[in-house]
Order: C-alpha cells, then sequence, then structure tokens
C-alpha cells in the first residue's frame, strides 16, 4: 500500500497543516469566510456546496426592517470588476432570525452583519441578534457605498465611526467586527477608533465608490447614479488598506477585496490579516471558498508553515532591505 | 426546505466545466454545443450561467462576470449524445455577439471548457402552476387552449423546448418567430423540424413577413379563444406582447432578461418592479413572470 499512501497524502493535500485560525474570538475551521452580500443567507449555496467547510459566512446586511433595494439596473460589469448599487435590500432581522437561520445546517459558523442609519438602530438590530445561539459573532457595516444615509457616513467620520462603535459594543458581548469603508484617507486612523471603542476585529474593505457611463445613452448606467466597486479590480488597494491597518492596530483583521484565489487570500494573510472574505468570486463560482481554503493549506505546506494562522503578517522586507 | 430557500428548483443547480463540443454559425449568432458533466436536466424556459470565454492556464478576471443564457435545446440521450462521456449531457445555446464576454464565446474551441452554472430560475411549467402568481385572466390550473408562443431575436432561444413539450403533450402550438433580418431568427429549421404552425417576421423584410413579430400575434388572438401567449425577446417587444394578449382577454407569459452577476438568487442586482410594489428578482421567481405581475414602466 506505499504507493496508495502516496497518492493518499496528495489527495489530503493540506490535511498535514492546521488550518485553524481564531478571528475575533471566533474560532474557525479555517481562514476563509464569504463576504456579506455576496452569500445570501447561505442557504442559497447549499446546491453547490457543503456550508459547514467554509470557515464561515457572513450573512447579508440586516436592517430592523424589511428593505426593498434600488431600482434597476443595480449592477454594472466594468474592467476586472463590477458595480452594486443594491442598497441593502434585506428581510430584516426578524426573518433572519427566525426563518434564515433555521434553515443552516448545523456547524456553520454564521456572523450576522448589521445596518442602520444611526447608532441605536444598529444596535437595537445587533441586541436582537446577539440574543440568538446560532450567532457566532456580528459584524456592522459602517461602509455601505451606496445608500441614501447611514453605512459609508460613520465608516468616513472618526467621531460617528467612534460613537457607532461604542454604542454598539454596549449592545453585545458577542465578538465584533467592524467592515470598514476604503473611501477614506487614512484607514489606520479609523483602525485606531475601532479598537479603542472596543471592537474586537476589523473587516476590510467594502466596496469602493465608483461610477460608471453609458455614452450611448448619455446617462449613468445605475439608477441610483454611485456604486461600489468589487472584484479583482480592487485588490490591491484593499491589500494596501490591510497592510496599513494591520501597521496600525492589534486587533485582527479580515481581508477582503477582489479576491479569486488562494494566492489572493494569502496575499492578505501575509499582510496581516487573520483571515479573508471572498465576496464577488462566489456569483462566478458559487464552489469558490471552498477550494480557496485547500489552496491556502497547500501554501501553507509548500512553505513550511504548519499553522495557517502563522501566515498572518508573514510578509518579509522587500528584497535589497 | 424549499420554503426556506425561496425557490423549489425541480433540478437543484450544478456547478461544473462545460465541454465545447461544437461552436457553429448560426445565421448572424452562434450555435454552442456542450456536454456537460452532471447535468440533471432543466424544464422549459430555465437559463444557466456560462463563463465568458473558455478556462485557460491563467485565471480570467475580466470579463469577470458569467452570461445568463437560455437553455435553448437538451439534447440528452438525443442526437449526438454520442459524443458524451459517461455522466455528461449535451446542451445547446444560442446566441449573438454583443460585447465581449460574447465575442470571447464565439471564439470558444471544440474540446475547451468553460465554466458552466445551472439550471437557474423557474420555467414556464413551474410559473404557470404556481397558486401565488394567479392570473385573473385565466381559470385555474394549467392552460390548456392555444399556446401562441413569440419570440424576438435572441429571445427565440428560450422557446424551443417549451414549443417541443407543448407539441408533445398535443397543446395547439403556434410561434411567431421576430427578428431584424433573416440570420437573426435562430434556430429556424429546429421549430420548422418540430411541426409546429410557425410564422416568422423580419424587420428588414429578408425573410417572412416584412413587419413586427406583433403583428401576426394580434391576428392569431383575433382567432383564437382561450390562448395563452408566451413572449421573449427585447422589453418593448414583451411589454406590446403583454398588452395585445391583454386586449384579447389572453393571458401572458414573459421572460425577463435583466443584468445578473450570480443567477442563485445572492447578488440582486436582476431585481425587477412588480405592479404591486417592490422587486422580484428575475433570477429566482423568474426569468419567467405573469405579464401583468411587471411593472413595465420601471424596466431600464
Amino acid at each position: 500500500m506505499g504507493g496508495a499512501a502516496v497518492s493518499g497524502k496528495t489527495a489530503v493535500s493540506g490535511a498535514d497543516v492546521d488550518e485553524r485560525v481564531v478571528l475575533a474570538g471566533i474560532p474557525l475551521r479555517n481562514a476563509v469566510l464569504t463576504a456579506s452580500g455576496t452569500f445570501g443567507y447561505g442557504t442559497e449555496f447549499a446546491p453547490f456546496l457543503d456550508l459547514t467547510r467554509l470557515g464561515g459566512f457572513v450573512a447579508k446586511s440586516l436592517t430592523l426592517e424589511p428593505r426593498h433595494g434600488n431600482p434597476p439596473p443595480r449592477i454594472a460589469e466594468t474592467p476586472a470588476g463590477m458595480l452594486n448599487a443594491i442598497s441593502i435590500e434585506n428581510v430584516g432581522v426578524t426573518a433572519f432570525l427566525e426563518e434564515k437561520l433555521p434553515a443552516l445546517p448545523e456547524g456553520v459558523v454564521v456572523i450576522a452583519s448589521a445596518f442602520g442609519t444611526e447608532p441605536g438602530l444598529y444596535a437595537e438590530l445587533v441586541a436582537r441578534v446577539t440574543a440568538h445561539p446560532r450567532v457566532a459573532g456580528i459584524e456592522i457595516n459602517a461602509s455601505c457605498p451606496h445608500v441614501k444615509s447611514g453605512g459609508i457616513e460613520f465608516g468616513q467620520d472618526p467621531r460617528l465611526l467612534a460613537e457607532l462603535v461604542a454604542t454598539v459594543r454596549r449592545a453585545t458581548s458577542r465578538p465584533l467586527l467592524v467592515k470598514l469603508s476604503p473611501n477614506v484617507t487614512r484607514i489606520a486612523d479609523m483602525a485606531k477608533v475601532c479598537e479603542a471603542e472596543g471592537a474586537d476585529g476589523i473587516t476590510l474593505i467594502n466596496a469602493i465608490q465608483a461610477m460608471e457611463v453609458d455614452v450611448e445613452r448619455r446617462r449613468p448606467v445605475l439608477s441610483n447614479i454611485l456604486g461600489g466597486l468589487s472584484g479583482p479590480a480592487i485588490r490591491p488597494i484593499a491589500l494596501r488598506m490591510v497592510w496599513q491597518a494591520a501597521q496600525a492596530v492589534r486587533i485582527p483583521i479580515c481581508g477582503v477585496g477582489g479576491i479569486t484565489n488562494a494566492e489572493d487570500a494569502v496575499k492578505f494573510l501575509l499582510c496581516g490579516a487573520t483571515a479573508v472574505q471572498v465576496g464577488t468570486q462566489n456569483y462566478l463560482d458559487p464552489t469558490a471558498a471552498v477550494g480557496i481554503a485547500q489552496g491556502i493549506a497547500d501554501y501553507a505546506r509548500r512553505h513550511g508553515f504548519t499553522r495557517v494562522a502563522d501566515l498572518t503578517g508573514a510578509l518579509l522586507s522587500p528584497k535589497g532591505q | 426546505m424549499s420554503a426556506n430557500h425561496g425557490h423549489a428548483f425541480p433540478h437543484p443547480p450544478t456547478r461544473s466545466r462545460a465541454r465545447v463540443l461544437a461552436n457553429l454559425p448560426e445565421g448572424h449568432g452562434r450555435r454552442l454545443r456542450l456536454a456537460v458533466p452532471d447535468w440533471p436536466g432543466s424544464q422549459p424556459g430555465q437559463f444557466l450561467m456560462l463563463g465568458a470565454g473558455a478556462e485557460g492556464g491563467a485565471v480570467r478576471r475580466d470579463p469577470l462576470l458569467p452570461r445568463p443564457m437560455a437553455v435553448y435545446r437538451e439534447l440528452g440521450g438525443r442526437g449526438d449524445a454520442a459524443d458524451c462521456a459517461a455522466g455528461e449531457r449535451v446542451i445547446e445555446v444560442l446566441f449573438r455577439v454583443v460585447g465581449r464576454g460574447t465575442a470571447l464565446l464565439a471564439d470558444l474551441r471544440e474540446a475547451e471548457r468553460v465554466p458552466l452554472v445551472g439550471p437557474l430560475g423557474r420555467g414556464f411549467a413551474q410559473v404557470e402552476a404556481d397558486p401565488s402568481t394567479p392570473d385573473p385572466n385565466a381559470t385555474p390550473g394549467p392552460a390548456s387552449g392555444p399556446a401562441i408562443l413569440v419570440g424576438g431575436g435572441t429571445g427565440i432561444a428560450s422557446l424551443y423546448e417549451w414549443a417541443r413539450v407543448l407539441a408533445a403533450r398535443g397543446r395547439a402550438v403556434a410561434v411567431l418567430l421576430g427578428a431584424r433580418s433573416a440570420g437573426d431568427l435562430l434556430g429556424w429549421l429546429d421549430f420548422e423540424a418540430l411541426g409546429v404552425g410557425l410564422i416568422g417576421t423580419t424587420e428588414d423584410g429578408s425573410a417572412g413577413v416584412k413587419g413586427l413579430v406583433t403583428g401576426p400575434l394580434a391576428d392569431r388572438l383575433r382567432e383564437s379563444v382561450g390562448a395563452t401567449v408566451y413572449a421573449v425577446g427585447p422589453t418593448p417587444m414583451m411589454r406590446a406582447c403583454a398588452e395585445i394578449a391583454a386586449a384579447h382577454g389572453a393571458r401572458c407569459y414573459v421572460s425577463l432578461e435583466n443584468p445578473m452577476a450570480c443567477g442563485f438568487g445572492v447578488c440582486l442586482g436582476c431585481a425587477a418592479p412588480r405592479r404591486a410594489g417592490g422587486f422580484a428578482l428575475v433570477c429566482r421567481t423568474g426569468p419567467v413572470f405573469p405579464a401583468q405581475e411587471i411593472d413595465w414602466a420601471g424596466l431600464p
């Protein structure tokens, strides 16, 4: 069986590497989550993959009441990416807790995403999801780039952000991540605010505010005019921001932005992320996240790491320095 | 379970790497014949998401998104199924080159692989049978009167399997296909072979009746009792069909083609405004809808 043992090892490549990480106090079986707004409420992916093989997933951002989104057109393809202006269309927190969460298989790590137009509404929502045993942690969306009010306002003003994080912190003892906007001048400052106000971690980055024009029709492509750019086009920007934030704070960072494969994901880990989220790639390949987790473990083994957790911040200096 | 999913798939969709069996000219368009591993079979009117070009050595990041395409024909165990490996089934899609993504699809060569997710959405029979979308013009239950299928441009591709199934059930089927010119009447010979009543219209008069397909539709409806119209094509065409059907007291179903990134209910990009307020996802509640549910003025 010697030959079989060798091929067996190839087939389970990565099994010798400890894939587990702890993100903001949430134990994950691997470092790959899926990003809010790109993974629905999880059950949409059940035909394609075993949800328990994910590190976890961040559910669609919730509001206290169900919410309709923007009129179409809501999306547009752009070079190596896409714009969206959905505007937090969601089923509302009650339907999430009573219908969506119970539909998920046991063992799936679920992080709820909270959205609101003022800190008190975020806190009320967070208090409600905190009470549910299936919620492993909470991510607050302080960065939606395409709603008329809320979201990005908090992510762009350090004083508003401080008030939001402090208010939500008082509403929950669960692991709390803050998803920050890339639409700021100094991301490190915003990361420090989150740390100072008691956030357990930071998710970086949300979509980048952007627009597109249909020249023949002489109109903006999106009904909302502005949208959020996601996909591979934003990955180097996201990487830069994760690296800058990691220099500035000690709380863990979840890296997100344009990850299409394991190599992309490893870049975020090396730059200081503890875990990553796969976003737009889920649309193209609903099985992507599971393959990326496997690929990270393969990378770790090839490079002599026994724990994926040790990849975090393992970036070396530029050659010659 | 289906209640929690919010959609009842007759067959759960799969993600696979389809193998190109043939990529043929089809008038001004293309006919792509694919061998799809683990394809569970589709219902008439369902669609799939096709990667924008062949899988190569490098990851393709631009154009990024897959393209929604109607499942034109299920060849399954018929015809070219001899080309199939075990577990593969043969399907066809028809398309026209309208941009970079479809240009890359037009370049696909035999034996290349292309990512595919499907089957997706709800087809004609599922939507017709859905008691949550009753048609005020109709008596409950499956339609039994004449079926008038109206296809415009690439919308023709959504209708072949439905025409085949209806004809096999013994329904009186008329197929009206309209396009800009003769070369845009995709699938014409296949429809002819079905032996259903077939009328073509072209805007330039290069084939069939010169004019819009809505002309023969009105003629047909004047002659029919209890007819149901199934219209697929550009939004203005479907809207006109819906209005003509309503004027004749006929029920009408349409299949929308809004842009979408995923095809299975998570990007929320394909939302169509409902007359009753709010939005319905074309990929999940549709693409087939009772025409009177759509707020036509709210569609781009």
